[in-house]
């Protein structure tokens, strides 16, 4: 209806600004560039003038296409769900074959791709490495500065016990919680403010093609290492398995590019790789290795590549994703046995090692308890998100300033000793010692030759208390004491996700539902004195259920507790808990991991087109006026064009063929051009001073675009002299000649699968005689977004925002 | 059905014998086939040296030896003490059996490992077990092969006997636990020190020898649970429940802070978006206008 409209209304567009009086002298352009009115969706410099049209209420109110549309609202409450960021940009993994690359390619030939296939590999064997060496770091470092804290506290609370001082210890324990913590919390509150939390989302968002600023950077690594350490051995209930998956992709990234921006060196090695293209791939690679050497897992760090991240999946990624992911483990595992003095042993596959489990036989019958242990697990694994999610709205809205975050964590800390030694102290559970491998095994009130459970549980690694929960025999401990467990590491472990600190979220999980499944055990064997329960068989579901509520990830996490626990017999009653647990949860809410992608405004786009969206067009979801460049442009106009904008692809287009405003500016389209290509072009000063002189004989390849990548200066910083913008750049062997395109009578979903198969940055959408009509960028198809709750589901319409 | 049983239990017969390991049939062979003729055999049936069966017997009669004094000293522990003499007496003649040549061949290869049954090296391995897993090595010093009752077991025997006539000879006069817990204080203390350096890990269970092990646990059971001596560690610690109330209130103060006076920021704005529509409806506005 409104295309048949297209010419005169758009005509009628036009004469309107010159009504106006505010049409730029370049009137070749579709849309103008000094009209502020005009404004589009990522300018926002000027989009946000209060001075609306009057139609914009009516207008918002009725929403584009019938379907649920947000409230007519100008300003909106920070830490919405309905929201997406505009800051974030895409990544461009569509190669740009333009005249340059030809050349390259006609230059470089067959032994070229040959060299470039064996640098891969090659790369891909140092991430392995490196990522497998950063582990061991973090590992050693955390075991042995643990095993000093938790020695000393022992010592103190054996010399203060028998002269009722013991606030002395505990002092002294919140005390140290605090300093370290507070180390960590200050470095990635202050210095590096991404490196919070287990990095999962990043990378997530990464490997879908967002480019979330400075993830990759080395700077962030060696704050998350830092972080990880101080968090797991300042005794939050946080885990090293999360932070681990982003360090892996930090390496894959740093590596592969052959150069630090960090350290402003450049080896000049690997050029060929900087490119958005080549670069994801690696780092869909780093995080499967950092997957495999957090658990030992390397068929589960591939799959949870897969699974979670990687848009693009191809034959040749896989093996050279496994063959990382197998290097990593290996050389992790040579490190650990050499460190711990079997050279050679190879006994020590990943960070988390969740013991060597029997192969637990089950009945029939039993396959109702995995699914009911499944189901809880699906609704604490709701609720956790759930609390984790209203403590996320609240930081975003309250406790946003950086020393205000380093407080909270600091607070959290000591309210994490607070709980532990009260449980101990209260909790008066006592064991004969000797009986399991208790490292710091602390007497307190308990008999001479006993010791209390609660302080052993504490006064170790969360991964160990793991294990603890899964290997020992039922007895153990009592119902009461798991039950007070339980109750206060889920709280604890919701409130720690999301502090300004780097921890993941695994560990803490599978601890809390291996205790639960534990007491459900004891339960099941009070009801059914005469069965012999194996403990360990449902610590083990519990904790997958627990998990798999969490993070709600179902293919990789099965593998990945099966490697870790050696057991591939184990495989159905982890997958049918998994899967119980995942569709259980995401009747409530979304995996946590989704909860926090939306919270931080990022336009990911899911796996699958929204449905039932086959009657939305192109040309409703396109951003209309397209800001255009002619085939050979004025270097003036380019200029102002980046200053004003903020878009990173401009479609090159020909000059019309009359310079008349009254008739339609709709221009053919001849290809596509970056704004980093531009920047180039600018810096490097390749322009004429005569657009009708040939092109001067200046060597242009590829490197010199490569050079800046990937931190290109902005339009800002370059210094163009005003008699400059007078010369004239050529853009047609820069540009992308043959852009993707669909006309503007596609349909959403058609719109969808070529922009997310493609991993495409901009889509030009054309018209009957290839003519640019508007654009299509990830946020334009981001914005529709599909809900579910509680069996109900639908779409809804994002609302943009600059300013988150 | 008898006679097929009979048929069943001779072909097992055919079988064991047809299954003896070659290199064994091989190496007695001649031997023995002189050896049968002398004892009237007319075919070469296998016959073990004198030497290997007189080791044998009394293998058998020293594993015996051990298993009956092993499970007599179960329970109080005190089976590494009690019955070493029987297990290096086994373990010598198991040596000896293992080294013995007869007819250039080691009784041991004519005994060990010839069949899937075993019982000499199974019943020997157990019993290794069994005495390996109480540490009891630990107990002793190895001089000469034979085994003395190490410095540090000594020592610890004396202490621990001198705690326990302390506590029965308190609680005989007095009859008053109190006294008891007083009076002992000091020996049941030194002995705990004692124990304590013993061990090698902080547990102190995995290296220590298990006559000590259970010796000690009697100790502390009698003086911490009978006697209830250990009372002191109970205590009411009024400034450890104010210091965790102060600290977990803190959190929530927090955050009632951050709440009521964080600066009023100003609300994010929604981006305009330029879209056909919009466009087009702004465009006819702008004509009207």
């Amino acid at each position: 209806m409104i295309l048949c409209n297209t010419k005169t209304m758009n005509s009628n567009s036009n004469s309107s600004f010159n009504v106006e009086g505010s049409v730029s002298e370049t009137t070749s352009d579709t849309a103008q560039l000094v009209n502020t009115e005009e404004a589009s969706t990522s300018n926002y410099g000027q989009l946000n003038n209060h001075g609306d049209f009057q139609d914009s209420m009516e207008d918002d109110l009725h929403g584009s296409h019938g379907i649920r549309r947000r409230n007519p609202v100008q300003k909106i409450e920070p830490g919405s769900m309905n929201i997406l960021s505009a800051k974030y940009e895409s990544l461009d993994y569509d190669t740009c074959e333009n005249h340059l690359l030809l050349d390259e390619e006609r230059k470089r030939g067959y032994p070229f791709v040959v060299w470039k296939d064996m640098a891969r590999w090659f790369i891909i064997l140092l991430i392995g490495v490196i990522t497998a060496l950063i582990a061991f770091i973090i590992d050693i470092c955390i075991e042995e500065f643990s095993d000093i804290k938790y020695k000393e506290l022992k010592k103190s609370v054996d010399k203060y016990a028998l002269i009722d001082k013991l606030y002395i210890p505990y002092l002294l324990w919140v005390l140290s919680n605090i300093c370290i913590v507070f180390i960590g919390s200050m470095l990635v509150a202050f210095v590096e403010p991404v490196a919070a939390g287990s990095g999962i989302p990043q990378v997530k968002c990464y490997l879908n093609g967002v480019m979330v600023p400075r993830v990759v950077r080395f700077k962030t690594l060696l704050v998350k290492t830092i972080g990880v350490i101080t968090a797991v051995v300042g005794g939050l209930a946080g885990g090293k398995e999360g932070p681990m998956i982003h360090s892996g992709a930090v390496v894959a990234a740093g590596i592969s590019q052959g150069k630090s921006t960090t350290f402003n060196k450049d080896f000049k090695i690997f050029q060929y790789f900087r490119e958005d293209h080549e670069k994801r791939d690696f780092v869909s690679a780093g995080a499967a290795a950092g997957v495999s050497a957090a658990f030992g897992a390397p068929i589960g760090g591939v799959l949870f590549s897969l699974e979670e991240g990687t848009s693009f999946w191809n034959q040749a990624l896989t093996w050279r994703t496994f063959f990382g992911t197998v290097v990593s483990t290996f050389t992790l595992n040579f490190a650990l046995s050499a460190y711990h003095g079997h050279p050679g042993e190879l006994s020590y596959p990943g960070l988390l090692n969740l013991g060597k489990m029997d192969p637990f036989p089950f009945q029939f019958y039993e396959l109702p308890v995995f699914m009911f242990f499944g189901a809880v697990g699906g609704m604490l694994g709701a609720l956790w998100n759930y609390i984790n999610f209203r403590l996320s709205v609240f930081r975003i809205r309250h406790v946003s300033a950086p020393w205000l975050r380093v407080v909270e964590a600091c607070l959290v800390a000591a309210a994490s000793a607070t709980c532990g030694f009260l449980m101990m102290f209260l909790l008066n559970d006592c064991r004969p010692l000797g009986e399991d491998p208790t490292k710091v095994p602390l007497q307190l009130f308990c008999a001479d030759g006993e010791y209390n459970t609660l302080a052993a549980i504490w006064f170790q690694t969360p991964e160990a208390s793991v294990r603890s929960f899964l290997h020992d025999p039922i007895g153990s401990y009592k119902p009461w004491s798991i039950l007070v467990f339980v109750v206060c590491y889920f709280l604890l472990s919701a409130w720690t996700f999301g502090l300004a600190v780097s921890s993941g979220l695994f560990i803490p999980n599978l601890l809390t539902g291996a205790a639960w499944g534990r007491l459900l055990a004891i339960i099941i064997q009070l009801i059914l004195p005469s069965n012999s329960i194996n403990p360990a068989k449902y610590a083990l579901i519990g904790a997958a259920a627990q998990l798999g509520g969490v993070v709600r990830m179902t293919i990789s996490l099965t593998v990945i507790i099966i490697e870790t626990t050696g057991q591939i017999s184990n495989a159905l009653p982890i997958i049918i808990t998994l899967v119980v647990a995942k569709w259980t949860g995401d009747f409530f809410n979304e995996g946590i991991y989704d909860i926090h992608i939306q919270l931080a405004a990022v336009p990911l786009l899911p796996w699958e087109p929204p449905p039932l969206t086959h009657n939305i067009y192109a040309s409703e979801v396109m951003s209309h006026p397209v800001f255009t460049l002619r085939t050979v442009e004025n270097v003036g106009h380019i200029v102002e064009l980046l200053k004003i904008v903020s878009y990173n692809g401009f479609p090159v287009v020909d000059p019309p063929l009359a310079d008349d405003p009254e008739i339609t500016t709709y221009k053919r389209l001849r290809g596509m051009i970056l704004r980093s290509q531009l920047i180039v072009l600018l810096q490097n000063k390749l322009y004429n001073e005569n657009a009708n002189t040939a092109w001067s004989n200046f060597t242009v390849d590829m490197n010199v675009f490569r050079r800046e990548y990937p931190r290109y200066p902005s339009i800002d910083e370059l210094e163009i002299e005003d008699w400059e913008k007078t010369c004239t750049i050529d853009l047609r062997p820069y540009m992308n000649p043959s852009p993707y395109t669909l006309p503007h009578r596609a349909s959403l979903p058609r719109l969808f699968r070529l922009f997310r198969a493609l991993g495409l940055r901009h889509l030009p959408i054309v018209n009957d005689v290839n003519e640019v009509v508007g654009m299509v960028t990830r946020k334009d198809i981001a914005r529709y977004r599909v809900w579910r709750h509680r069996g109900h589901m639908g779409m809804e319409e994002l609302l943009l925002s600059s300013e988150i | 059905m008898e006679k097929h049983y009979c048929v069943f239990v001779l072909y097992l017969f055919y079988s064991t014998i047809s299954a003896k390991d070659e290199s064994f049939i091989m190496k007695a062979n001649i031997k023995e086939n002189i050896l049968n003729q002398e004892e009237g055999y007319s075919f070469p049936y296998p016959v073990y040296p004198e030497e290997c069966t007189s080791l044998l017997n009394t293998i058998a009669q020293y594993a015996s030896n051990f298993t009956f004094c092993s499970i007599k000293n179960a329970k109080p522990i005190t089976l590494c003490r009690n019955c070493v003499e029987n297990y290096s007496n086994l373990s010598k003649i198991y040596n000896e059996l293992m080294t013995k040549v007869v007819n250039e061949t080691t009784c041991g290869s004519l005994l060990i490992s010839q069949d899937r049954f075993d019982v000499v090296l199974e019943y020997y391995d157990r019993i290794t077990d069994i005495w390996n897993k109480g540490h009891c090595n630990d107990c002793f010093d190895f001089t000469n092969e034979t085994a003395n009752l190490s410095n540090n077991t000594i020592r610890f025997n004396k202490m621990a006997e001198d705690t326990m006539n302390c506590i029965t000879s308190t609680y005989n006069l007095t009859n008053n636990t109190e006294e008891v817990c007083v009076r002992c204080m000091q020996s049941y203390i030194s002995l705990d020190i004692f124990y304590k350096t013993l061990s090698k890990d902080s547990i102190g269970v995995d290296t220590i020898c298990m006559d000590i092990v259970d010796s000690m646990n009697t100790t502390r059971s009698v003086w911490s649970k009978s006697l209830n001596c250990c009372k002191l560690r109970k205590t009411p610690e009024i400034i450890f429940l104010c210091c965790t109330g102060i600290i977990s209130l803190l959190p929530l103060l927090f955050y009632v802070a951050v709440k009521y006076c964080g600066p009023i920021r100003d609300l994010p704005n929604v981006l305009k978006e330029s879209r056909f529509k919009q466009s087009i409806l702004r465009s006819v506005q702008g004509r009207i206008n």
